[in-house]
């Protein structure tokens, strides 16, 4: 579902500009279409084409998915037949699909994002950042299959009615939460902070509460709603011996592998790129260090084995530039996204506490290889591993998504075979984070199905 | 005017299967086979004076229902499989060993891990079941999604019933399974690294996956589907090697009134008004029918033979983009003394079933990185048999103590970055490392080795028409699977042209020597034959 409130982000423009090629070259990809036409028939003239045809097929696939997001997945082996009934009006506008739209859409959720890709294009370093998008957050590579879904979700953003606009928020990311937390205190929710739960208090196989961690203090409530991740609700929060063991072990089943780090730096300026020198319109979108496809499936080989890339794909924002407020004048803030961070490292590598140094100069090396004196530039470095992605935020295995949005954790399986629907083996305890369906990523759509899942189980009206 | 009701075009084992259907219910069937003999893949050739399985080596995915109705045993098919269903020994002198007994294999995990052992039974048990679902869903042709009729809905049932059928807990587990990676699958029942591989091996054979690629465990339960394979899979071998098989089939299909001509090229499928009207051959002759049946890939099919006018640029781009990334090379050795593996410890009961030099998933996993970058594995994974152990005719009239060793080796991508398979002794340099792996687990192979051939992804392509070098006739991925294998909207046997139709392994449900393909298209076409009258 899309984000609406008033103060949330806005779209700017030259968003999602600059892609930084390694080949002494770069391509950019601009919000105005006509130029990202021109800029890519620079590369090649058969992909300025084919990125006109892709961008329309990929759209109206966004269409066609949209809905998918927002449904309550169905138990198939259930024998009540209402949950399927979703399902029958998915089939038919499937059926209504043309028949090239129906095969897209199979490739779409079965093959690899550089296999899809590689149907439509030539250009290395443009098949490359796009494929990027199949991977992040994800234990896999763009040549995996099963990573071409997610180069869907970049048709499916959309920012008060522009659909296919990404954003970078005032104040980042969280000015969304703040929005959110502002509208919820409106309609009356409370919002305690600093308050961590230690369990959810169950009776006679009910969830009437939960208790604090600290002072102990117990707070009821007729249901429990958990957004946290299936792993740390379930195993941690629950009493040990209040589950089946075979849900148990679904849960245990249900994998993490966090793969993604955060390399944040204080610059006192701006970073200067050989491949397009000086300060300009390309510093303002979405840096990507992604220069060939087999870079990329490179850094995810260094992964497997338990390794940091060698040569991370990095994703590089400057948010200062768009809002300056964010740092003394001539000084920037520079973000970036990493890939790979495998949460477990190779047992010769020892602990991630020993490796975050070295993981990040990985970063800044490769950034330096594409802005000489990169490195000279840094006032202050925070790297964030998935150790402690796992440590500050509590998402078990550093896991962005709570959990892997591989196939068999998708749907009806995300994030255990018949507790898909937000529901959970203990009455009135539901599941409403990105551990449920339809998976991570800021959208909101979890929390917004789990709710009213919830209070159509209790009688309610449903907006 | 038609002369024949049917032509098929390629005489390998699908080809013949669909043939034999198609003559058995009276209709006049033609094969034509480019090559001088049929089998395709299953095939018996000659080598250094023995006779060896020049491709395929076992031949126990073969649908039991194929060989009950063609009666393939009174046309002289014999099949046997030895009591050892894997071997796969280990650079330490250990070995895993998989039997047809479970009791057996139970007892020789123990050494390894009880934990393992005692999770064997359960294991296989659940490939047994998901693949007693898969062989059913193998077994019928993917439903009309466009337009569903009633036959369509009773599929659909009768799947939905078969689904039922397998209980609460296993079909969670189907549906959670089947996208997943092997690695992590064998991962959930057993610790010990060599045996995880030894089964996720199949997962991966004839693919350009690693045991890490998502998907992999639909081809490893495919693999079980239909025969009497369970978690060790099958291993069966047909006396005389699987050109027995091929001449069974063929046999079987002229006894039931199918012509079958060799050396008879088709160089086009030729058509009118977007329906079919016979082929041309490479020579320039040209043979009416009313249908024409292809048991070449869909690739070969449509972009190779088809009038592009009449396959559209649509169909043509969606056919083009079919993927087949062939990664297997062939090494056969004839050799003048049984290869000593250190791990069977002069058990020569071991080395008569499959033999896999794949001592880890990491092992596999390296294997593969190095095809993704059209490279072969600097240590290919070897899947390995001695059929002449099981069968002696092969080697009749060869001095005592004469074998051959039958060698599937992977990754050997079709694609090589810097020069072709043919250029600079590259096929020989790879049939070296190959040999020299096994040579390392059973030293002294090499100077008993008296004959050798090696068969390239080049080679498939080239003299078995196999595009991308691909046995399978293209990926059996998640992308190319049941609805849309070959492609979506083509899944039911028919191609976009009136009165065409795939047979072979680009069709659902996909490669192996099964003739589930040729069964299940011969019954389409049978039924559109008779609504035409």
């Amino acid at each position: 579902t899309p984000l609406r409130a008033g103060d949330g982000p806005k779209p700017r423009p030259g968003a999602r500009a600059a892609d930084v090629a390694g080949t002494g070259d770069y391509l950019w990809r601009v919000n105005d279409h006509g130029r990202t036409i021109r800029e890519l028939r620079r590369w090649s003239a058969t992909d300025a084409e084919a990125y006109e045809e892709y961008g329309q097929l990929m759209v109206e696939m966004a269409r066609f998915i949209k809905p998918i997001l927002g449904i309550t997945p169905p138990d198939l082996t259930s024998l009540d037949p209402r949950p399927l009934l979703p399902l029958g009006g998915l089939l038919r506008s499937f059926q209504q699909l043309p028949e090239r739209q129906q095969a897209v859409f199979v490739q779409l959720m079965t093959m690899s994002a550089a296999d899809f890709l590689d149907q439509w294009f030539e250009t290395d370093p443009l098949k490359a950042t796009m494929s990027a998008s199949g991977i992040i957050g994800t234990y896999l590579g763009v040549r995996s299959p099963g990573t071409a879904y997610v180069l869907l979700h970049h048709y499916m953003g959309e920012i008060d009615g522009a659909f296919r606009a990404w954003g970078i928020p005032k104040g980042g990311t969280g000015g969304i939460s703040n929005a959110i937390g502002s509208a919820a205190r409106a309609l009356g929710a409370e919002i305690r902070t600093e308050a961590p739960v230690e369990r959810v208090i169950v009776k006679n196989g009910k969830a009437v509460g939960v208790a604090l961690a600290g002072s102990g203090e117990e707070i009821h409530a007729d249901v429990v709603l958990s957004s946290v991740d299936a792993r740390r609700t379930f195993l941690g929060l629950v009493e040990p011996g209040t589950l089946e063991p075979e849900f148990e072990q679904e849960i245990r089943r249900f994998k993490f592998r966090g793969s993604s780090g955060k390399v944040n730096m204080a610059v006192d300026r701006l970073p200067d790129f050989s491949c397009l020198p000086g300060a300009g319109e390309h510093l303002r979108g979405a840096i990507s260090f992604s220069p060939a496809v087999d870079d990329m499936e490179q850094a995810y080989d260094d992964a497997k084995y338990g390794r940091f890339s060698a040569k991370p794909y990095i994703d590089m924002i400057i948010p200062t530039l768009v809002d300056p407020t964010m740092a003394p004048p001539g000084k920037h803030v520079i973000s970036c996204f990493v890939q790979y961070a495998p949460y477990k490292l190779a047992p010769e590598l020892g602990t991630w506490d020993d490796q975050r140094e070295a993981f990040g100069d990985a970063v800044v090396n490769r950034i330096s290889e594409f802005a000489p004196g990169f490195r000279e530039s840094i006032l202050f470095r925070n790297v964030q591993t998935p150790l402690d992605i796992e440590r500050t935020t509590g998402l078990t295995e550093g896991n962005i998504f709570q959990g892997e949005l591989t196939l068999e954790q998708l749907f009806f399986n995300r994030p255990a075979p018949g507790y898909a629907r937000f529901r959970t083996p203990i009455q009135d305890l539901w599941m409403c984070g990105s551990s449920t369906h339809p998976g991570g990523g800021i959208m909101g759509a979890n929390g917004r199905i789990a709710a009213l899942e919830v209070l159509r189980s209790r009688g309610r009206r449903v907006a | 005017m038609a002369t024949y009701d049917a032509i098929v075009v390629g005489g390998g084992h699908n080809g013949l299967v669909t043939a034999a259907y198609l003559a058995r219910a009276g209709r006049r069937t033609l094969v034509l086979e480019r090559r001088e003999h049929v089998g395709g893949a299953a095939e018996t050739a000659d080598l250094g004076g023995v006779r060896i399985p020049r491709l395929a080596d076992t031949v126990g995915r073969i649908r039991p229902s194929v060989v009950k109705d063609l009666e393939l045993r009174a046309h002289g098919l014999r099949l046997v499989a030895p009591g050892i269903r894997v071997f796969a020994p280990q650079s330490d002198g250990r070995a895993i060993s998989l039997w047809a007994d479970d009791a057996r294999t139970v007892e020789g995990l123990r050494a390894w891990s009880s934990r393992d052992a005692d999770a064997w039974l359960d294991f296989d048990r659940l490939v047994r079941s998901l693949g007693r679902f898969l062989a059913e869903l193998a077994a019928q042709t993917p439903p009309d999604i466009k337009a569903p009729g009633v036959g369509d809905a009773f599929t659909g049932l009768k799947l939905g019933r078969t689904f039922r059928g397998l209980g609460k807990h296993d079909s969670h587990t189907i549906l959670r399974v089947l996208p997943m990676a092997v690695a992590d699958f064998v991962a959930e029942a057993f610790e010990t690294d060599a045996l995880q591989a030894a089964i996720a091996w199949r997962g991966v054979r004839h693919s350009l996956l690693g045991p890490w690629s998502a998907g992999s465990t639909a081809i490893l339960l495919g693999d079980s589907a239909g025969n009497d394979g369970g978690a060790a899979g099958q291993t069966v071998f047909a006396i005389g090697g699987p050109g027995a098989l091929s001449e069974a089939l063929a046999s079987a299909a002229r006894e039931a009134g199918a012509e079958i001509r060799c050396g008879a090229e088709v160089a086009a499928i030729t058509s009118r008004d977007n329906r079919v009207t016979g082929v041309a051959l490479a020579s320039g002759e040209e043979i009416g029918a009313t249908v024409v049946v292809s048991g070449l890939d869909p690739r070969r099919t449509l972009v190779g033979l088809v009038d592009p006018v009449t396959v559209g640029p649509t169909m043509r781009w969606r056919a083009g983009n079919y993927r087949t990334p062939g990664v297997v090379a062939k090494v056969n050795l004839v050799v003048d003394r049984l290869p000593r593996f250190t791990a069977a410890g002069g058990d020569d009961q071991l080395v008569r079933g499959r033999i896999l030099a794949a001592p880890g998933i990491d092992a596999i996993e390296r294997a593969f990185d190095a095809a993704k970058y059209g490279r072969t594995s600097d240590t290919p994974v070897l899947e390995a048999t001695i059929p002449s152990l099981v069968d002696p005719s092969l080697v009749a009239g060869a001095p005592d103590g004469t074998h051959v060793v039958s060698i599937s080796a992977q990754y050997a991508p079709a694609t090589l970055r810097g020069g072709a398979w043919d250029e600079d002794g590259r096929a020989d340099g790879f049939a070296d490392r190959v040999v020299g792996v096994l040579d390392d687990l059973a030293p002294g192979l090499t100077q008993s080795i008296t004959a050798r051939e090696v068969i390239t992804p080049l080679d498939l392509e080239r003299d078995y028409g196999l595009t991308g070098g691909h046995p399978l006739h293209g990926e059996q991925s998640l992308d190319q699977f049941f609805l849309w294998r070959p492609f979506l909207g083509s899944a039911r046997y028919r191609l976009p042209v009136d009165g065409l139709y795939l047979c072979g392994s680009g069709a659902h449900p996909g490669g192996g020597i099964t003739g589930q393909p040729g069964q299940n298209a011969a019954r389409e076409i049978l039924s559109d034959l008779k609504r035409r009258r």
